[in-house]
């Protein structure tokens, strides 16, 4: 197996003095410093030599101090082997600029517009650096660098000016300092097309149109907009447009101690806030060094999955409710069944679905006495509800009619467009962090990885009941092994975590979720990165939606059990 | 003609104002909650030593610390204790957590409606399930003044006797000095400190820093 200082000694022998900076963490973690002008020759190698055939994320972060800016390029395997390697290329801080990867990765693309919208990193040979997440006024301001001033800019002391504008609307408008002037650094707003120009440019013909589905939609719980351009019923093209929800939360937490972070990340996504909570703490202890107690961490895992299986019922149902032609819509009967799961949590947590629950070296609460049996039986209600629903779904011919072969995306096609969870694991690929990055008490525990054989929507649906089943079969081991002993590390937990940095990846009911922490040793986060599953599959979503059937679009984006509130975190 | 009809109008609701209520509860019995309920707060005003620490942690800072009565003054000094802003408030538990005297608890109550913007802002009254009652108080406070006058009186007399002795307060400090500097050669100060300092070090520290305090400008300038 390749191990971390395989990977480096590889790349330090390609690639002589390309590597500025080297640490290698573990046998799965690789920190290394690029020369930023060999950094796509080198990840070419690392995808062509070393099978890193899954291009995870980027980062940016701004080191204002050293006036310079880094570009942290996430690079791991589909199974292959297990070394995440951290690749950072660093740019100053005036006139920040780096090669793009996007025509190396396909979904480098969302990753780098991000980054540029935020930071303001120009990346070379972008096919299209459009703002992404943020509104038009923001453009340029470069909102998440260290000494972005807010908005408005309150330290001037003043405030949005109402003007009104040629079509008799109220617009708001910040007039520059004084010294703003004198200086000549007045944001100059950028000109670029907006979205509704670049979609009309692509109308070819009299016949097609564009359709909006979104922002308000009922297809995904969020806002997001899709537009679709259609002649007759067919799709030619579809556009995603995101930002409705956009909270920030990645500059919040900058802003807020290391202890309050924990309550962001339940925001970020509100079914699966206790997997969120996991990747930041887990993050956090990476940095810290702190083991947690072996029954902390069996009651982490129960939890997580117990969220696992709520977030699946909810995800099936609301996606029965979307083609809810069917038949039948078991929706009601999977929120009645995640009730039971909702209230085994909420007997540890105390709350519903923000959780707050997991701590810096261990857990928040204990598990209440009798928790074990009521669990258990919760466990074998829900175990024989969803053998049932994966028996209704067989039997019924025309969902199979409706779903099969629809969406469908190869193991290739998966693994090329970076997408992760329960939609790569459908098209055939073994792909689950619990495995690949085992975390807590993951390594002693019997489960397999559920994988799916077409990748169409009728498989993506299954895999999830069918993760249920195994997530039913994890927790009774939990709760037949859980030793006693205490909850919380015995060592306390400083209120300034030691300088260092830290990738973290738990699996999200969604997929691969991973927060990247760099603390400067004070009080609060100095950059948190998170890699959502979902910003991922949103990003698969418009090239899926290429060629098919007007109703067959909300069933595929549906069956991607979405949550745009994480994407626009 | 039209008066008598608005008058009319107006009787309707006073007349079925005093029926029997339509609305009722449902689901008919609330839903049973575990113990471990993240609900409304509960304060234990018999303990809160009003460190403040919930009012940092809060991550919307919807916690202030405002006087209240009927507190515990030996514990709490300057008697405030928490004013919780639910309008705000998350339920996050952090605050919880964080109390160094475990007085403050979250309880089983989730329901908050209420008639006026006001009502979600509950202060220590609202907020506290355990207090002192009246009479408890009045005793307390007037230990709390014996206590301080006690201390007052200590205080009073620790100035006269340095002021007794001039050069005690002066003194008091080269032994300070001298035991900061751990480090430094031994030179006069440090036997000094060992001989003389040793018995009365404390008083008369205690004494320079009183008068410190104080702003008194003649041991003020001679410390």
């Amino acid at each position: 197996m390749t191990t971390a200082s395989d990977v480096l000694s590889s790349i330090q022998s390609a690639f002589p003095g390309a590597v500025l900076e080297s640490k290698v963490e573990s046998d799965r973690r690789l920190w290394a410093t690029i020369d930023s002008s060999k950094i796509v020759d080198v990840c070419k190698h690392l995808t062509e030599k070393l099978a890193f055939d899954h291009y995870s994320g980027a980062a940016g972060v701004d080191w204002i101090a050293r006036n310079e800016m880094e570009v942290v390029q996430i690079m791991t395997s589909h199974g292959a082997h297990q070394v995440v390697a951290m690749l950072k290329s660093k740019t100053p801080r005036e006139k920040p600029t780096i090669k793009s990867l996007a025509n190396l990765y396909w979904n480098a693309n969302w990753y780098e517009r991000e980054i540029w919208e935020m930071f303001g990193i120009n990346f070379e040979g972008h096919p299209g650096l459009y703002p992404l997440l943020l509104g038009d006024d923001l453009v340029g301001a470069w909102p998440w660098r260290k000494d972005f001033k807010g908005y408005p800019d309150l330290t001037t002391g003043k405030r949005a000016v109402e003007r009104p504008t040629a079509d008799g609307y109220t617009e708001y408008f910040i007039p520059p300092t004084p010294a703003e002037i004198e200086a000549g650094t007045v944001p100059i707003k950028l000109k670029y097309p907006s979205y509704r120009e670049r979609e009309e440019a692509e109308i070819k013909s009299d016949a097609e149109m564009i359709m909006h589905m979104g922002p308000q939609h009922a297809m995904l719980p969020g806002p997001f907009l899709l537009d679709i351009l259609v002649e007759g019923e067919r799709v030619h093209k579809a556009f995603l447009d995101l930002g409705y929800i956009h909270k920030g939360i990645e500059k919040i937490m900058e802003n807020r101690s290391w202890l309050q972070g924990i309550t962001y990340t339940d925001r970020m996504c509100y079914v699966a806030s206790l997997t969120n909570n996991e990747c930041y703490c887990g993050a956090v202890e990476k940095i810290l060094g702190v083991e947690v107690p072996e029954r902390a961490q069996y009651i982490r895992v129960i939890l997580e999955e117990l969220s696992r299986i709520q977030s699946h019922l909810i995800g099936t149902g609301e996606f029965l409710t979307l083609i809810a032609g069917v038949g039948y819509a078991p929706w009601n009967f999977m929120i009645i069944d995640r009730e039971r799961i909702i209230s085994m949590i909420e007997s540890v947590t105390g709350a519903r679905l923000t959780h707050t629950f997991v701590r810096f070296g261990g857990a928040r609460n204990d598990l209440p006495e009798g928790f074990a049996d009521k669990c258990r039986d919760a466990l074998k209600y829900i175990e024989s509800r969803t053998k049932e629903y994966i028996e209704l779904f067989n039997q019924d011919p025309i969902y199979h009619m409706r779903m099969e072969d629809v969406g469908a995306l190869s193991a290739e096609t998966a693994k090329r467009v970076g997408i992760s969870g329960p939609p790569l694991r459908a098209a055939g690929v073994a792909y689950d962090m619990r495995k690949e990055d085992p975390i807590l008490a993951y390594p002693d525990l019997d489960f397999k990885v559920i994988t799916g054989t077409k990748g169409d929507c009728a498989d993506r649906v299954d895999v999830r009941l069918r993760e249920i089943l195994e997530s039913v079969h994890i927790i009774e081991q939990c709760l037949d092994r859980i030793p006693s002993g205490p909850i919380m590390t015995e060592t306390k937990v400083p209120k300034k975590i030691p300088a260092g940095e830290a990738y973290y990846r738990v699996e999200d009911p969604r997929g691969e979720m991973g927060m990247y922490v760099i603390s400067d040793g004070g009080d609060k986060p100095y950059r948190v990165k998170v890699r959502g599953p979902f910003y991922a599959t949103l990003q698969t979503l418009p090239p899926l939606l290429e060629g098919v059937y007007i109703a067959d679009v909300v069933a595929i984006a549906g069956s991607m059990d979405g949550c745009p509130s994480e994407a626009d975190r | 003609m039209l008066k008598r009809k608005m008058l009319m109008n107006w009787s309707w609701p006073l007349k079925i104002a005093r029926e029997v209520e339509v609305t009722r509860l449902y689901p008919e019995v609330m839903m049973e909650l575990p113990d471990a309920e993240r609900g409304l707060h509960e304060l234990d005003a018999t303990k809160c030593i009003g460190c403040a620490s919930c009012a940092r942690v809060c991550p919307n800072s919807c916690i202030e610390m405002v006087p209240y009565r009927y507190g515990n003054p030996l514990k709490n000094k300057k008697m405030q204790y928490p004013q919780i802003d639910y309008g705000r408030c998350m339920f996050c538990g952090l605050c919880v957590d964080e109390c160094p005297a475990e007085c403050l608890k979250m309880g089983k109550k989730v329901t908050m409606a209420g008639w006026e913007r006001d009502e979600i802002v509950r202060g220590p009254e609202k907020i506290a399930v355990k207090k002192f009652s009246e009479k408890e108080e009045q005793a307390l406070e007037a230990e709390a003044k014996r206590i301080a006058a006690e201390k007052a009186a200590a205080k009073k007399a620790a100035a006269k006797e340095g002021a007794k002795k001039p050069g005690a307060a002066g003194a008091a400090g080269a032994n300070n000095k001298a035991a900061k500097k751990k480090t430094a050669p031994a030179g006069e100060g440090a036997p000094a400190s060992k001989a003389s300092g040793k018995p009365s070090e404390k008083t008369a520290g205690a004494a320079a820093e009183e008068a410190k305090a104080e702003a008194n400008p003649k041991v003020g300038g001679a410390t």
